[in-house]
């Protein structure tokens, strides 16, 4: 057999040159009743995070790689793997393991932050053409045969006549091939016991047919697409702080109430910030979070990931394991990416405010993004689904998951109602009985 | 309001009460009052966990540098009933994707 290049794809793999991001207006919200006592500016400037340079570099990330067999380079088998006990590929034919190259060390991931300008982009990160094809074709160089790849779900297929493995590992502008993977760590059987764990603790309130029907052993392993972030930006907040100098008492009428003297400061903090490895869900379904719909902040919650140890990417990774594509570019993520830098800046400047014990009112936040670095990734999950049909006839997608590097696990589990209720009422009624007996012994 | 949300907003009660010793017996009774809805929140919020979200802003690995910071005294502030600032926000987090509607 000879290890050939596919014959036919479905579509040309033109490189598409990426679409620098638009600069994203964070929109800020009004300061809330700040200045009733002491009449300061009302409410924020708009911040405006605008990339210094418009034109974005872009670092080639699926350079060298192939479609169609991936062999092992012992036996030529392609029965690989991942090893998740070793976090190796494994030919599963030979036996023989070895690891991808790690994403940090070929794309300089690790290079100075501070000497980032303008735009830097993996290829695994540039625009998807709408009319790219989700389902790819390949043609099986062993046995002739057309074999597809649906890339909605994997970058990996068998042909169904010989048997052999044939992956998609050069990237088309449909998001299904990322720049780098970060392998599962985390054995199936531990997920397992950890979801099986999660569940026992909220067994009483649970709804009886999810008791009933709960099969932890269903768990699929699933790589979720990111967007991985590193960002050089000079940031200048000003604003007020006040320091309490003194608590009293005071009578008004017949009780005694407290009062606080304080001293009010100008408040200015100017430096250089950088942030590395934020990492932003690059699926228009996974960044939907509104948990009166849908549980996706559970898969949000077990973040974050190890993505240092993210290797350049390689199908054979996916192997038993299933994936959603990216779906979001960057002038879609860009504006959540930059909001959430502008919180990491906030919050990391309070190490330097503790003078205010009476807290900081922010009027000017200016973040001036001079460079930032994007990188596309498949990360690993265990995840548990469980569909419950409401007696509305509505459903709603209750999730389980454990982050496969880390172990971290959060989930929702359906309720019973009425249950609930119940005894949410006979604590009502005890609290009543309660607070009517405490009133009548005048506690 | 998140579980968080609610015992920070009891604990706040409980401390603003602090200094009228007067109205505690009030206080404890209404807590008492609101045991069912707090029991049904809580245990809501423990099943579905529609509270949680990535802590980005403190879970993110980041670094300040070249820090220059100005403060200029402006005024002193007497008798005050608020136990911190009007409109402080050093600590809010806008980029949370979590939202409850």
């Amino acid at each position: 057999m000879e290890n050939p290049d596919p014959m036919s794809r479905a579509a040309e793999q033109e490189p598409v040159g990426p679409v620098p991001p638009s600069a994203p207006d964070v929109a800020a919200p009004s300061s809330p009743a700040a200045d009733a006592v002491d009449g300061s500016p009302q409410g924020f400037d708009i911040p405006v995070l605008e990339p210094d340079d418009d034109a974005p570099r872009v670092i080639q990330t699926d350079e060298g790689a192939s479609d169609g067999l991936a062999k092992c380079s012992r036996c030529g088998a392609t029965e690989i793997s991942l090893n998740v006990a070793t976090g190796n590929l494994r030919c599963n034919f030979c036996r023989f393991e070895w690891s991808a190259q790690s994403a940090a060390d070929a794309f300089d991931l690790n290079g100075d932050i501070g000497k980032l300008a303008g735009v830097t982009m993996g290829s695994g990160s540039s625009d998807i053409v709408p009319s790219t094809d989700e389902v790819m074709t390949f043609k099986c160089s062993a046995c002739g045969a057309e074999v597809l790849i649906d890339t909605a779900s994997s970058t990996q297929a068998r042909c169904h006549w010989c048997r052999n493995t044939l992956s998609m590992n050069q990237q088309v502008p449909n998001g299904a091939v990322p720049d780098m993977i970060l392998p599962f760590k985390v054995a199936k059987e531990t997920a397992i016991a950890s979801i099986n764990k999660f569940v026992q603790k909220r067994r009483f309130f649970a709804h009886p047919l999810f008791r009933a029907e709960f099969t932890p052993e269903n768990v699929m392993g699933v790589y979720l697409p990111y967007m991985v972030v590193d960002i050089n930006a000079h940031a200048r907040l000003s604003g007020e702080g006040e320091h309490q100098t003194r608590s009293y008492t005071v009578k008004v009428g017949d009780s005694q109430q407290t009062r606080y003297d304080a001293d009010l400061y100008d408040v200015v903090r100017d430096f250089d910030v950088h942030v590395s490895d934020l990492t932003v869900e690059s699926s228009s379904e996974r960044l939907d979070q509104i948990t009166s719909q849908n549980a996706n902040n559970i898969i949000n919650t077990i973040m974050p990931f190890d993505v240092e140890n993210a290797v350049r990417y390689d199908s054979n990774y996916m192997k038993g394991f299933t994936s959603e594509r990216r779906d979001s570019n960057l002038d879609e993520l860009s504006p959540i990416a930059f909001t959430q830098a502008e919180d990491i800046t906030r919050h990391r400047v309070n190490s330097t405010l503790t003078f205010y014990d009476r807290g900081v009112r922010w009027t000017q936040q200016d973040v001036d993004v001079r460079g930032q670095r994007w990188v596309s990734a498949y990360l690993p999950v265990w995840l548990y689904s469980y569909q419950q049909r409401k007696s509305n006839g509505s459903t709603f997608l209750h999730y389980v998951a454990v982050n496969a590097r880390t172990g971290e696990t959060m989930g929702s589990v359906p309720i019973h109602q009425g249950k609930l209720l119940l005894v949410s009422g006979g604590v009502e009624v005890a609290g009543i009985i309660a607070a009517i007996v405490l009133t009548a012994l005048g506690i | 309001m998140t579980t968080s949300a609610i015992v920070t907003a009891v604990h706040d009660q409980v401390l603003a009460s602090g200094g009228s010793s007067g109205d505690d017996g009030g206080f404890v009774g209404f807590i008492f009052l609101l045991s069912g809805f707090a029991f049904y929140a809580l245990m809501y919020f423990r099943y579905r966990n529609a509270d949680k979200r990535h802590r980005h802003e403190s879970e993110t690995e980041a670094t300040l540098l070249n820090m220059k910071a100005e403060d200029t005294f402006v005024r002193s502030k007497t008798g005050m009933s608020n136990r911190t600032m009007n409109g402080a926000n050093s600590h809010e987090v806008r980029g949370a994707r979590k939202k409850f509607f």
